[in-house]
């Protein structure tokens, strides 16, 4: 669905002016929709109140893989085709060891970084969606939405300028 | 935390944010200067020579090469080891010195990430080879195949090794890749060019650097770099287990793979010193990889070294207080003294004797001492690889079928090619790719002044 929403843009020139009006926007009750940083800013991540759990995937994915690996030596070297080194055990499990570990490393990168790609939607030849196109250079970003922001915009903009903006502006978009 | 005021600055020059962007980003949008051509030029001529070569090996087979019944491995396997040593420090950079929060690593990383990649390549193309018939390589995935049912043999090092090389190349040029990704959106969002900013455009995934994306990407980081410190360790334990399973004297022994794994380590580091020492001359990255970079990287290089050392005098000793007489044979009639003297002692003096040069603060601090101390180090780390697998094999335990050992120009030229495919990756990279992870220089650029946040009460350390 296509819809028109209006954004409001606050721009900062540096980190600390970023995060001080965030935490005074949080203060405020007010509802921010994304924060766009050159790099990442830990403040701003705890302050989102965003949660990822990729590191539980990654442990799961984990399990599954060292499964899937030590059952596949065992059919393979136990069930399918076991083969007699004068007495030796066919389930040599020692020697298995190295090949799970290695293994089992290989299938956590590949699922995590499928994860990864899925659930923050980054893929090769997708056109990124710009709210301010300097965020990627030396600018900081605050987006929030004028439907949802739950303060009037001459008071964030106040807000916003108060600490330090160097820029608050206002931007349509089309997309979702 | 770094110290700046003990340590040094870790960029020079009070720079903005669009200043580091600009200048990281100065080797891209620049003309290709000309000794870029040449050196290029060169590299392909050496590229040139390793695939005919290897032409030769695959028409004409193995038997173009020196190898014999005796000393069955040769400058190949040589050049496979020191290839994946050199291969580590990618890893090493990365993943070590992010566990350790290393803040210093954030601009030499991405070189050596780079040149992880191409190194690994150059060793994979090795032990292929060295199959006689490489079309056949498929053999070794594990598949139920048309033979029958027969599996691959999951007790053997030769097999782990496929493994943990696949599994390595894999996760390391992923790492690679993943840490360029908010770099590409920053060239896709400065770049004047239509072009640049359509390729640099398709390559970034859309990137934004919302604090979504910032998230996940940081739990990947830290999810990968985990799980591969762990490879980093088994992967070179691994090529040694290829040696000390067999029953050679001067093979057979507990020490391997901690003595690979650091020496792996060792060697990558030296790479990496002679890469940077080239970022900071030809591209003048100067400001970023300061003479305070330089210096961590040669004090850890000296640590290294005492432990290759030690692990040289460990050998020596035990094959005397083992009291086997194949083992003292083997270090003392074939290895210090004998024909092949001369690489061992290359190997004792320029792994564990020249490094410790960088003791002194004025050699840590001298660029071109610290380039030619890298350079000889990659050499007495080949040296060693030699000794390893020439010294042990050419005498064995039956004096009737001892051999000697030497290259034909076919192994030579194959060693050759892949240097120039390595040369030739690298200055790719230096041509097309941001050298140093912009995204993380800029981070810490705000540790470049000193800091007042941390006496502010209730004030969280973010690199903690």
């Amino acid at each position: 669905m296509i819809t028109n929403k209006k954004y409001l843009v606050g721009v900062f020139d540096d980190e600390h002016t970023l995060k001080d009006a965030f935490q005074k926007a949080l203060d405020k009750g007010v509802v921010i929709e994304e924060v766009y940083t050159p790099y990442p800013i830990h403040e701003i991540l705890h302050g989102m109140k965003y949660k990822t759990h990729i590191s539980h995937a990654a442990f799961f994915f984990g399990l599954f893989g060292v499964t899937a690996i030590i059952g596949g030596m065992y059919y393979a070297a136990v069930i399918d085709w076991p083969l007699l080194f004068g007495g030796k055990p066919f389930n040599t499990f020692p020697s298995f060891i190295v090949v799970s570990i290695v293994a089992t490393i290989l299938t956590i990168t590949i699922l995590t970084l499928l994860t990864f790609s899925i659930r923050s939607k980054i893929y090769p030849g997708k056109t990124a969606d710009i709210i301010d196109i300097r965020a990627t250079d030396d600018k900081f970003i605050i987006l929030l939405d004028q439907d949802k922001m739950g303060i009037e915009i001459p008071a964030v903009t106040q807000l916003f300028q108060s600490n330090g903006a160097s820029e608050v502006y206002q931007k349509e978009s089309t997309s979702n | 935390m770094y110290k700046t005021d003990v340590r040094g600055k870790l960029i020079d020059g009070e720079k903005s944010l669009s200043q580091i962007s600009q200048e990281i980003l100065a080797p891209i949008d620049a003309k290709t200067p000309r000794w870029w051509y040449i050196a290029m030029g060169i590299s392909l001529v050496m590229l040139v020579l390793g695939v005919k070569s290897i032409y030769i090996t695959l028409t004409e087979g193995i038997g173009t090469w020196g190898v014999n019944s005796t000393v069955a491995w040769g400058w190949e396997i040589i050049n496979f080891v020191w290839w994946i040593g050199i291969g580590h420090a990618g890893t090493a950079f990365s993943i070590f010195l992010l566990i350790l929060r290393q803040k210093w690593r954030t601009a030499i990383n991405r070189a050596a990430e780079a040149m992880t990649v191409v190194a690994v390549f150059c060793a994979a193309l090795f032990p292929l080879m060295h199959m006689g018939r490489p079309w056949l390589f498929f053999y070794i995935f594990p598949y139920p195949n048309t033979r029958g049912p027969l599996w691959v043999n999951f007790n053997s090092p030769l097999f782990w090794d496929f493994m943990a090389i696949s599994a390595y190349l894999l996760i390391s040029a992923s790492f690679w890749y993943f840490g360029m990704v908010p770099d590409f959106a920053t060239i896709r969002d400065t770049t004047k060019s239509k072009i640049k900013k359509a390729v640099y455009g398709f390559f970034a995934f859309g990137w934004t650097g919302s604090s979504r994306e910032w998230l996940r990407y940081e739990g990947l980081a830290f999810v990968l770099g985990g799980i591969a410190a762990v490879l980093v360790v088994s992967v070179h334990s691994i090529v040694s287990t290829d040696f000390a399973v067999s029953v050679e004297p001067g093979w057979h022994t507990t020490l391997f793979p901690p003595y690979f794994v650091v020496g792996a380590i060792f060697s990558g580091f030296a790479m990496v010193l002679t890469l940077v020492t080239l970022m900071k001359k030809l591209y003048k990255m100067g400001d970023f990889i300061t003479e305070n970079h330089v210096d961590a990287v040669c004090r850890i290089l000296v640590f290294i070294s005492l432990i290759m050392g030690t692990a040289y005098i460990t050998e020596i000793f035990i094959a005397w207080y083992s009291g086997s007489e194949y083992e003292m044979y083997t270090f003392f009639k074939n290895r210090i003294t004998g024909e092949y003297a001369m690489q061992f002692w290359g190997m004792f003096i320029f792994n564990a004797l020249l490094p410790q040069l960088f003791w002194s603060r004025k050699v840590r601090r001298n660029l071109w001492v610290v380039f030619a101390i890298s350079l000889f180090i990659n050499l007495g780390m080949w040296f060693e690889r030699f000794n390893i697998v020439v010294t042990s094999l050419s005498k064995n335990y039956l004096p009737a079928s001892w051999a000697e050992y030497h290259p034909t120009w076919v192994e030579i030229g194959f060693f050759v090619g892949t240097l120039g495919m390595f040369a030739a990756g690298v200055l790719l990279f230096f041509r097309y790719i941001p050298q140093i992870a912009i995204s993380e220089v800029k981070m810490i650029s705000k540790y470049n002044t000193q800091q007042t946040d941390h006496l502010k009460p209730g004030h969280h350390h973010d690199y903690e």
